[in-house]
């Protein structure tokens, strides 16, 4: 019977190791590749620690198997061997303190640069977001600190989204921390260019919610009161999936947005769109009917 | 196995099979259903029962303004026995494909698509029909599938909070400030419809994309198109049903309240009397004559609230929002005889007196819509606008108010006019609040000092004066 259990406990580290080691080519595997560069570190960040701990199991597994095996041969009636103690071991006690904490330390140390790009405003891409909005964008700038292209404000259960408008001459705007007369909103639907950084404001309206762009490894709590700038980059033009990650209330899952990454003459020609739309005064088709009473 | 825990086994299996509550859903009457004399009560339940059905077994009534199917169309050929090709000059319905019925109409059968090309209508059926098809032969495809999507699509994203029956009262609704809409009443508050229609298709589409800023009703925006039309369509339909329940109960069976019958009781009549009376105009279809009086007129308006000459209509382009046009608003909202202060307040913070006037009738001091639920004067100064921040939605809040709410229609004011309140309305957000400039003699004073070069010493005058 010892045999059996022996076996047994050894048995499920091996499956489990075996399964994640065939899940890749059956598709059972992690969401595909990040669609950032930023979020392509955090993926490289995340399989560093994930291989650490995949060694830190294996090593502690084959251990247990160690001790099982051992000891259940120790039981047998014939064996005079003893148990090892091993309780108390000054040495043994400093190797596992100080071998995990060192690489607790090296995970601190390594992640700091990703973390301070993502979330530290000095080291924020600026000069390709300034690069986006003179040059991509054609946007009118006097002012150099102000580069945000939305202001996203999550709600319940909504994502409420306001663009900067254009002038007389169709220039693009600025986006003014407070709302102006010639500001374009959406809502769940955010444009946005690809292949520049870009940054948003993100604020919330009633209680914590959070942006979650899950293929652009981004997530940030919206917090009532505070504006947070957040930067990202989607390296492909496309659809992306944009939901709330902090359970906000009963209608939570409602919250379900998209992000378009397009060209930046797309973004224009989209915020162009939504101005035509904005500012619908309900004439309906002027030229023609002038033409007719003409 | 301890007994006990076979017994935890037993249960939790049971309730697995079961479910927690397994009674299916039932639309719920109106509270002035329980005014009627119980004969009619029994009467309202059989009309609504044999024209509409319950939430689950739902009746197309064929006599109602929506759209059912997917298509009604014709066959345009039948390449082979079990080929058709079908008329899709009119397009083809997004949610057509394998596995959608298609019915016949002059063998009376049912089959199904297993396979579909929306490009030239050609369905490949699952078995033979019985008889020929003929060119022709009238086809409908997905009979009630638009009602049944709709309601499945309902379920799960309206329900919660406009409630089985479209009553405003789903489960989270008592959360919410303010309450969700009672579409029972056949009132929407935000379209662009003249004042005696209903939502257009187009209202209910735009509400439901959109959502409704400053009100707990979202945006559904990454919805289907044809998800998006059998919502709008289940709207409708959900909220004919409470017309016709309300007109029903209002009209038809108005002398069959207890008032009522209490009435001529005491005036000599007795009961039995008046329910064999009932039965028998019921036997002689007078009830059914006056329902369908009120069916028809309710069809015609919601048909009629779809054609584009019962919206709102505008001639002229909105005017730049010059301060001259501001100014003109800003007086036209100050003005005795358009009352616009007298609710949302002099300086447009929805606070004029008539949040603390008594009504009479109203349970209470201050403004109640149609479904007697208070309401507050929109503050102008949020920048939000709850029916859409385009000017025309603006203009058609003016035109033909905000329905259900005490916002008066203003359909006969000047459209110049209109568009000079829709510029002031515009500029309240972004106006500088200076300690006075409120006022109307203020107002008055700037115009004119437009035109003369005095302002500033007007002003001065002004805050001497004080």
């Amino acid at each position: 019977m010892k045999w059996f259990w022996c076996l047994f406990f050894a048995f499920w580290p091996i499956l489990g190791i075996a399964v994640c080691l065939v899940a890749p080519g059956y598709g059972w595997w992690f969401p595909g590749p990040a669609a950032s560069p930023l979020g392509q570190r955090i993926d490289d960040l995340f399989y560093m620690i994930l291989i650490i701990t995949t060694l830190t199991f294996i090593g502690t597994q084959i251990g247990l198997a160690y001790v099982l095996f051992t000891g259940a041969r120790r039981t047998d009636p014939d064996v005079q061997e003893k148990a090892w103690f091993s309780h108390g071991s000054h040495e043994l006690e400093v190797i596992w303190s100080v071998a995990p904490a060192f690489i607790l330390l090296f995970i601190a140390l390594y992640q700091l640069d990703v973390w301070a790009d993502y979330r530290v405003k000095d080291l924020f891409p600026h000069e390709k977001m300034e690069g986006l909005l003179s040059e991509g964008l054609h946007q009118k700038r006097d002012e150099h600190d102000n580069m945000h292209l939305a202001e996203v404000t999550a709600r319940q259960f909504e994502w409420r989204i306001r663009y900067p408008g254009f002038d007389e001459d169709g220039n693009l705007l600025p986006l003014e921390r407070e709302p102006q007369p010639t500001d374009l909103y959406d809502v769940n639907d955010l444009h946005l260019p690809a292949s520049a950084p870009v940054m948003i404001m993100l604020k919330s309206q009633d209680v914590q919610h959070s942006f979650f762009l899950p293929e652009l490894r981004v997530k940030q709590d919206a917090v009532p009161g505070l504006v947070i700038p957040v930067w990202f980059e989607a390296t492909k033009k496309g659809e992306y999936a944009l939901t709330c990650a902090e359970l906000c209330g009963w209608g939570h899952y409602k919250m379900k947005a998209r992000l378009v990454a397009e060209s930046d003459e797309e973004f224009l020609e989209y915020l162009r769109e939504l101005h035509r739309k904005q500012f619908f005064d309900g004439v309906v088709e002027a030229e023609s009917e002038e033409d007719e009473d003409e | 196995m301890k007994p006990w825990s076979f017994l935890i086994f037993c249960s939790l299996a049971l309730l697995h099979l079961t479910g927690c509550n397994s009674s299916p859903p039932q639309f719920s009457n109106r509270a002035e259903f329980d005014d009627l004399e119980p004969y009619a009560q029994e009467y309202v339940s059989e009309v609504l029962d044999s024209y509409f059905g319950t939430p689950t077994e739902s009746v197309a009534w064929e006599r109602l303004p929506i759209e059912y199917h997917f298509a009604e169309t014709t066959v345009s050929g039948s390449p082979s026995p079990r080929k058709v090709t079908l008329d899709v000059s009119a397009g083809g319905h997004g949610s057509i494909g394998p596995g959608t019925e298609i019915h016949f109409a002059s063998s009376n059968e049912s089959n199904w698509i297993t396979e579909w090309d929306a490009a030239t209508g050609l369905a490949t059926l699952e078995r033979k029909p019985t008889q020929t098809i003929a060119e022709g032969e009238a086809v409908i495809v997905g009979p009630g599938a638009i009602l049944k999507n709709g309601r499945h699509l309902y379920a799960q994203h309206c329900q919660h909070c406009h409630g089985v029956s479209g009553d405003g009262n789903g489960p989270t609704a008592r959360y919410l400030n303010p309450l969700p809409r009672d579409y029972r009443n056949g009132r929407f508050k935000f379209t662009t419809t003249n004042y005696d229609f209903s939502p257009s298709r187009d209202d209910l589409d735009r509400v439901i994309r959109e959502g409704i800023p400053g009100t707990y009703m979202p945006s559904f925006k990454l919805l289907k198109q044809e998800e998006m039309q059998a919502i709008v369509e289940y709207v409708r339909w959900l909220s004919m049903r409470g017309e016709i329940e309300k007109q029903l109960i209002e009209t038809a069976l108005a002398d069959y309240t207890h008032e009522a019958v209490k009435l001529r009781i005491d005036g000599g009549a007795s009961r039995g009397e008046i329910e064999t009376e009932f039965n028998k105009r019921v036997a002689e279809g007078e009830i059914q004559e006056s329902l369908d009086v009120v069916v028809d007129l309710m069809v015609e308006r919601w048909k009629g609230s779809d054609l584009p000459e019962n919206m709102v209509q505008v001639a002229t382009n909105r005017p730049p929002a010059t301060p001259e046009s501001i100014a003109r608003g800003r007086q036209l909202y100050l003005d005795v005889n358009n009352k616009c202060a007298s609710c949302h307040g002099d300086a447009g913070f929805g606070d004029g007196p008539q949040n603390y006037a008594f009504t009479p009738g109203k349970p209470g001091p201050g403004l109640y819509d149609d479904w007697n639920n208070p309401v507050k004067p929109r503050n102008l100064h949020t920048g939000i606008y709850r029916g859409g921040r385009r000017p025309y939605d603006l203009f058609c809040r003016i035109r033909a108010s905000v329905k259900g709410t005490p916002m008066p229609k203003f359909d006969t004011m000047k459209e110049e006019d209109v568009w000079d309140l829709v510029n002031y309305v515009y500029s309240i957000p972004y106006e500088e609040e200076v300690a006075g400039s409120g006022r109307l003699e203020e107002m008055v004073d700037s115009a004119e000092s437009e035109t003369e070069p005095a302002a500033a010493e007007s002003e001065s005058n002004e805050v001497a004066s004080r």
